[in-house]
């Protein structure tokens, strides 16, 4: 193997022989500068496998062949080949992407990276303090040297206070070396850790000094103006380096000197860490600017990195892991983020919309923001878990809380950001070149962070079943996007009916997973299938998709928590681009993300209390949790919730609803609603009833259910748009199932379960039939249609069995759900939830009413004269669900008798008897078999005898008639739909209030405010900068003694 | 004011721990024990007679290639940043005639110069001094020479040329180390010779000549290029 | 005398600490840093100093085997001279900086240069 010591001999030496050979043609120069950078990154590379794959043992390098402490030595371990791994990695990849940039200003700039590069890997190896000492000046005065590597006046102005800062901490650092030595008698690190100086007071105080430097390198809050400017005022390309390359090193070099500082600085450490976190992810909220918010972004990401080595106590044998994987992440999505920035060229975030114009662009973006905030398949994702997890288990749970808060708030902004991205217009905005040199880094990256998720994952027990098949057919969808939608929507089907025959038969033996099996896949196969209605590409829309039913697959085929997160998590990310996709969707896929973020952290602290009480993952662990159970239990539902919709937590649903075209409303309603409830089963499974606090959980569930219900019903009722009412229409029937579970009893379960079946049916034809309307007529408002029953029968006839399905009128199932649940409620004697849940069904008539009349009865309008029925692609799937229907309503104990005796597992009392087809209760019967015959033949007898009536009578022509005194002209005129309920709007609008969303919006302002008002201490004067330094100095040194 | 009170009270606030760290010094009265192996055993090691510097090339040698090579840096960081157009730097600046005394000094004094610098740095290992201290002296040669003709401009390709090949064969010379002696950086590559003899000390003298050849035309540059950046502004 | 110069170096600390954080005129914080880095090395110095010794030459003056006895620690001078040299390479980098901002603004007040903040 190649010794280590060239890693900083050959970019030395090239460093300097440029000057010579780089004169005359600056292009050998750079040739030169990527073989040294090459050459590094091999040999790291080199020691880094061999220490990954055999038994090979540290090495020191003696300099001058003399032993420590006579002379300087460095070290190089498994950490050591990492970090200069990594390190060599971003300069290699940064100077590709700079390499332009770098040939402008001659060999000079490029001998100035080489040094950079160079330095930070003796950073890292170095074993002599003050060795260390003169590389880090050398890293600072590379550093720069190469802010100015774009010459301006921002450039140069947050040089110079990069350089006052820089000044005054390696002053400091220096004093608190000399006066170790002082102490110690040596300037080895290890002999210093020997020499355990921190019993003195004046070493102790050398040791602050020491550690309060490097901590200031780490550009902890509020000493942190200066790294802030340079991030902003630096080509994003140096930005790239500075966060990913320096930062690394320089956390390296804490962890080093940590050894010489003591346990006592632990919780020191973490609180500084924290302190930056979360303070920087909150400025970062009111910032505009793309490079300086990725630099808030930045600070905060060290400074998690700085908690989590703080807290390493805590965390065990995972503290490795953790580090790594979180530090990996944020190197990598650092980088990625830096690069494109410097490609797009938008400071302002709102015009990163350009990105879009470069479809590869828009998805190493999206891997980004994702790989940063710990969503799957990536590295973070695991370093989180394991973090929450192992700080729950030494019961440090004020760390979680202020680690997920902090995470939130950066979730706020990335996702903000990425909506920009996503949805603001870009035709104004320039046009501009994907240079070679610049997307590779950046694309290798991203490539990169996929492939270390997986790795990461084997490196977690619990993750070690996680099914990687549905993702490696994704990967291959996304790399097939380029083809056409119908090629890609077949071979999607395809997978996902190969997928259902693998997948099905492991469910065997439980219902409950096969009802949820059925919903999601079939529902998949019904989803795509009606997606051949689009022409073009489509682009990414399988992708997401497919994310999204993986996701469900999963949640269905998950062993354990943390696999139920992992495909909780996936399946987020999936659904919020399917719903971030319609027209106006940005603010609504906005507050999608943003209450399912807060769920998720929600739920892993619920998950992470569950592990506490049970000591594994295992499902069972979330039966019986013993510590804070309430608080447990509250708030996995709350997580769970988010996805339900229900009240307090709806706001997102009715317009990301409402925007989404037909196929993606279908999944989004009809589907993935549904897993929120399958979480929910599993919690109250778990909690039982037996429980002193279960009752009031239960208790609250129950209301919300009710009021959910209530409010969606009656908003519903008000809307004029017709998707919009359905969105709302979901609120209020997921709330019923909600209510339902919360009755915790044998009625109770089995309302709620039957109804989230058939509201997958109903509700599915109503989405595919109306967002088809919809789609073909361009509008969704309802008062801009009207008569188009003649035109498409066949949708009437759907709408028309959907709604009585709805309705819970006999014959058909509807009405066996809500016998069921009258019958639950009043064996239960919740009166008065009772009355609510009665009456938001008794407003469920108006809007379904509306919906019906509004679209396909009264007048035809002129600009619909050719309007043709629905394509077959859609009414295909409408049918299959309608006939589902009538199988179910004609003998409903296909489906309820199996879920009965399934449920008598857990409520062994109050089933129903069944006698045939007849179900019965202690309150009453019912015979869904007979009362479809009955009905079914009076209503063949009455239709017959109407027709034979009607027959000889008189067709009348749209306009012929006379309305109060006129001939109507317009259809307009004689068609009522718009504000139709303007008289219930007087009584029951103040229901309509928007007081959640305005409670929402204020939480927002109040974050938004804080941050405008803290951020102003980096007033932009690089004096002021130092005064803060100093300031932190002396604030640290009275707490520490 | 209310700023520089402000100030006031944090500068006062701060020497808190140095009033701290000074109560809590102990002045040596004997080496400690790192420094007593240099004494005893450097002359055998390495010898040099000049213990400072066998520490500084050779003990701590990896230290003084960082302290090069930030001068080289910064050196570089100042070529790029201070550069101007090749039209600025034909510009004529109006400056003040020179006096002839500094003239005709600088004829004779510079030639003086330039020996006391190579002087000090080729007797690095016997006298106090070095490749620093003499390249800096050198340097100043070159700082006369300016004053006496400000309208010369510094030859940048010859000084760079010369700085990067004393680096160059500076980090050449270390690697030497390794394989012809115990470990990069040794001076033992050459043999030691008499103890306090000018040919001593191993690679000593030969590395601080390229270190005093390097610092010398590294100031100059510098002096060089924020001399000439000041035609843009006219 | 290590007393002596051990509190000069304090007390040049923190007036070139003032300098740096009150004056307005970047040139003038410039030279607050030199006299900074100068107090450090006086501190350095002091550290290594022990009374009534020489300085570090094994020449006729002090004999190999005495050399034990008659010197001051060399390693601190050896610190220094690395030191000097690193604040010289910063402070040249600083006056070029302060150049260019001269030349952008006309001005070397320091709280000129704001352009970037928050």
């Amino acid at each position: 193997m190649v010794a280590p010591i060239y890693i900083i001999t050959i970019p030395l030496g090239i460093a300097f022989l440029i000057g010579v050979l780089g004169k005359s043609n600056k292009n050998i120069g750079g040739m030169f500068m990527l073989i040294a950078l090459a050459c590094m990154s091999f040999v790291s590379a080199q020691w880094f496998i061999s220490f990954m794959t055999s038994t090979q043992s540290p090495v020191y390098i003696y300099t001058a062949g003399f032993k420590p402490p006579f002379s300087i030595n460095l070290l190089m371990g498994l950490n050591e080949a990492f970090f200069t791994l990594i390190i060599n990695i971003a300069t290699l990849l940064g100077a590709i992407y700079l390499y332009n940039n770098l040939k402008k200003q001659g060999t000079n700039a490029m001998s100035v990276f080489l040094g950079f590069a160079m330095a930070l890997n003796v950073m890292v190896m170095t074993r002599d303090i003050f060795n260390l000492y003169v590389f880090l000046e050398i890293a600072s005065v590379a550093t720069a040297g190469l802010i100015i590597l774009e010459q301006g006046l921002k450039s140069t102005s947050a040089g110079f206070k990069y350089m006052i800062a820089t000044g005054i901490i390696s002053s400091i650092l220096l004093i608190g070396i000399i006066f170790a030595y002082n102490y110690s008698g040596t300037l080895n690190i290890d002999g210093l850790i020997e020499a355990n100086i921190g019993i003195l007071k004046g070493g102790a105080i050398a040791i602050f000094l020491i550690l309060i430097a490097i901590v200031l390198e780490l550009k902890p809050f509020p000493a942190n103006g200066w790294a802030l400017d340079v991030y902003q005022g630096a080509d994003s390309g140096i930005g790239a380096m500075i966060s990913a390359a320096s930062a690394s090193a320089s956390l390296y070099v804490l962890y080093k000197l940590f050894a010489i500082a003591g346990e006592s600085w632990y919780p020191v450490i973490a609180v500084l860490g924290i302190i930056t976190f979360i303070a920087s992810n909150l400025f970062g909220l009111k910032q505009t600017n793309s490079k300086r918010l990725l630099g808030y972004s930045s600070i905060g990401q060290i400074g998690l990195l700085i908690t989590v080595l703080g807290l390493s106590p805590y965390l065990g044998d995972k503290f490795e892991f953790i580090a790594v994987t979180l530090l990996i992440s944020h190197y990598l999505a650092k980088a990625i983020l830096f690069w494109i920035s410097g490609i797009v060229k938008a400071e302002n975030i709102k015009n990163w919309s350009n990105l879009r114009k470069k479809p590869l662009l828009v998805a190493l973006f999206g891997t980004a923001v994702f790989l940063l905030l710990g969503f799957p398949p990536f590295p973070s994702f695991f370093g989180k878990w394991e973090l929450v997890m192992q700080l729950a288990n030494s019961g440090q749970f004020a760390w979680m809380t202020a680690i997920l808060v902090g995470s939130f708030f950066e979730g706020i902004y990335l996702f903000r950001w990425f909506g920009y991205t996503l949805k603001l217009d870009n035709k104004e905005l320039p046009e501009y070149k994907m240079k070679l040199n610049k997307i590779i880094p950046p694309a290798i990256f991203g490539v990169a962070a996929y492939i270390l998720g997986y790795y990461s994952g084997t490196f977690v027990d619990a993750a070690k079943g996680l099914d990687y098949i549905p993702l490696l057919f994704i990967a291959f969808i996304a790399l097939i996007n380029f083809l056409p939608a119908w090629v890609k929507n077949s071979i999607s089907l395809t997978g996902v009916i190969l997928y259902i025959a693998v997948i099905f038969p492991e469910f065997d033996g439980d219902l409950l997973r096969q009802i949820f099996a059925a919903i999601f896949l079939g529902g998949a196969v019904l989803a795509l299938f009606a997606g051949f209605y689009s022409k073009g590409k489509r682009s990414g829309f399988h992708v997401v998709t497919l994310a999204m039913f993986a996701g469900l697959a999963m949640l269905l085929k998950a062993d354990n928590l943390l696999e139920i997160f992992y495909a909780w998590e996936l399946m987020t990310i999936g659904s919020y681009f399917l719903l971030i996709r319609g027209k106006k969707s940005m603010p609504h896929g906005y507050s999608y993300m943003m209450f399912s973020l807060g769920g998720s952290y929600a739920l892993i602290f619920g998950f992470a209390l569950a592990f506490v009480s049970f000591g594994n993952l295992d499902l069972q662990s979330l039966s019986g949790i013993t510590i804070y159970p309430t608080l447990a239990y509250s708030l996995m539902l709350l997580g769970f919730m988010t996805k339900t919709a229900s009240f307090g937590l709806h706001i997102w649903l009715p317009g990301a609803h409402g925007e989404a075209v037909v196929d993606i409303h279908f999944m989004a309603s009809a589907i993935l609603l549904k897993a929120g409830v399958f979480g929910i089963i599993l919690v109250l499974l778990g909690m039982g009833t037996e429980a002193s606090y279960a009752k009031y959980i239960l208790y609250t569930l129950g209301w919300i259910g009710a009021i959910s219900a209530l409010i969606g019903n009656i908003a519903a009722s008000f809307q004029e748009s017709a998707k919009r009412l359905l969105a709302w229409s979901s609120i209020g029937q997921l709330g019923y199932i909600v209510f339902g579970l919360a009755l915790m009893s044998h009625l109770g379960w089995m309302a709620g379960i039957f109804y989230t079946a058939t509201h997958f049916l109903y509700k599915g034809v109503l989405f595919l039939t109306i967002g088809g309307i919809a789609l073909k007529l361009g509008t969704p408002y309802m008062y801009r249609m009207g008569g188009l029953i003649k035109k498409m029968p066949f949708s009437f006839i759907a709408v028309l069995i959907a709604i009585i399905t709805l309705s819970g009128i006999p014959p058909l199932v509807g009405f066996a759900g809500k016998w069921l649940f009258y019958n639950a409620i009043i064996s239960q004697g919740l009166y008065f939830q009772g009355i609510v849940v009665l009456f938001s069904g008794i407003v469920a008539f108006l809007y379904l009413f509306r919906l019906i009349y509004s679209v396909f009865l009264g007048q035809l309008k002129d600009e619909h004269r050719n309007v043709k029925e629905l394509p077959l692609c859609l009414l295909i799937p409408i049918y299959i669900l309608i006939i589902a229907i009538m199988i179910i309503s004609a003998r409903p104990d296909f489906i309820l008798k199996p879920i009965g005796n399934y449920l008598l597992a857990y409520f062994p009392s109050g089933a129903l008897n069944w006698n045939g087809t007849m179900a019965s209760t202690g309150l009453g019967y019912w015979d869904g078999y007979w009362v479809m015959i009955i009905v079914g033949v009076m209503f063949t007898l009455l239709f017959g005898w109407l027709l034979i009536l009607n027959s000889k009578s008189k067709k009348v022509k749209q306009f012929n008639m006379v309305y109060a005194g006129e001939k109507p002209f317009r259809p307009e005129t004689t068609h009522m739909s718009y504000n139709m309920f303007s008289g219930y709007n007087k009584a029951l609008g103040f229901f309509m209030m928007p007081g959640v969303t305005g409670f929402w919006n204020w939480m927002s302002d109040i974050l938004h405010d804080t941050a405008n008002y803290f951020r102003r201490i980096y007033s932009g004067n690089g004096q002021s900068y130092a005064i803060h330094i100093i300031a932190y100095i002396i604030i640290i040194y009275l707490i520490v003694f | 004011m209310v700023r520089k009170f402000l100030i006031f009270i944090l500068i006062a606030s701060f020497s808190v721990i140095f009033i701290n760290l000074y109560q809590n010094f102990k002045g040596q009265d004997k080496l400690n024990d790192l420094s007593t192996y240099y004494a005893e055993n450097e002359p055998q090691e390495l010898g040099a007679q000049n213990l400072v510097t066998s520490i500084v090339v050779t003990y701590r040698g990896f230290d003084t290639l960082g302290e090069v090579t930030i001068l080289f840096l910064a050196a570089s960081i100042i070529g790029f940043f201070l550069k101007i157009k090749e039209s600025d730097k034909q510009k004529k600046r109006d400056l003040r005639k020179t006096s002839e005394i500094l003239e005709t000094a600088s004829k004779i004094l510079v030639p003086l110069i330039f020996l006391l610098g190579v002087y000090v740095f080729a007797n690095g290992h016997l006298t106090p001094g070095g490749g620093f201290q003499g390249g800096a002296i050198m340097a100043s040669g070159m700082v006369l020479l300016l004053l006496a003709n400000p309208e010369k401009n510094v030859k940048h390709s010859l000084f760079s040329g010369i700085e990067s090949i004393s680096g160059f064969t500076y980090v050449i010379l270390g690697l030497l180390g390794i394989y012809f002696a115990y470990g990069f950086l040794d001076n033992r590559v050459l043999p030691l010779g008499q103890f306090g003899n000018i040919f001593s000390a191993g690679l000593i003298p030969l590395i601080y000549t390229f270190i005093g050849l390097k610092v010398g035309s590294e100031l100059t540059n510098i002096v060089g290029n924020l001399k000439e950046t000041q035609k843009e502004t006219e | 005398m290590e007393y002596i110069s051990l509190i000069t170096g304090f007390i040049m600390l923190m007036i070139g600490l003032w300098g740096i954080l009150s004056q307005k005129n970047i040139i003038k914080i410039i030279i607050g840093f030199t006299i900074f880095d100068t107090a450090i090395n006086i501190i350095i110095i002091s550290i290594g100093y022990i009374s009534g010794r020489t300085a570090p030459i094994l020449d006729k003056a002090v004999p190999v085997k005495d050399a034990v006895t008659k010197i001051v620690d060399p390693i601190p001078q050896a610190l220094v001279l690395t030191s000097i040299v690193i604040s010289l390479g910063v402070t040249a980098l600083m006056l070029a900086y302060a150049l260019k901002l001269h030349k952008y603004k006309n001005t070397l007040e320091i709280n000129k240069f704001k352009d970037l903040k928050w």
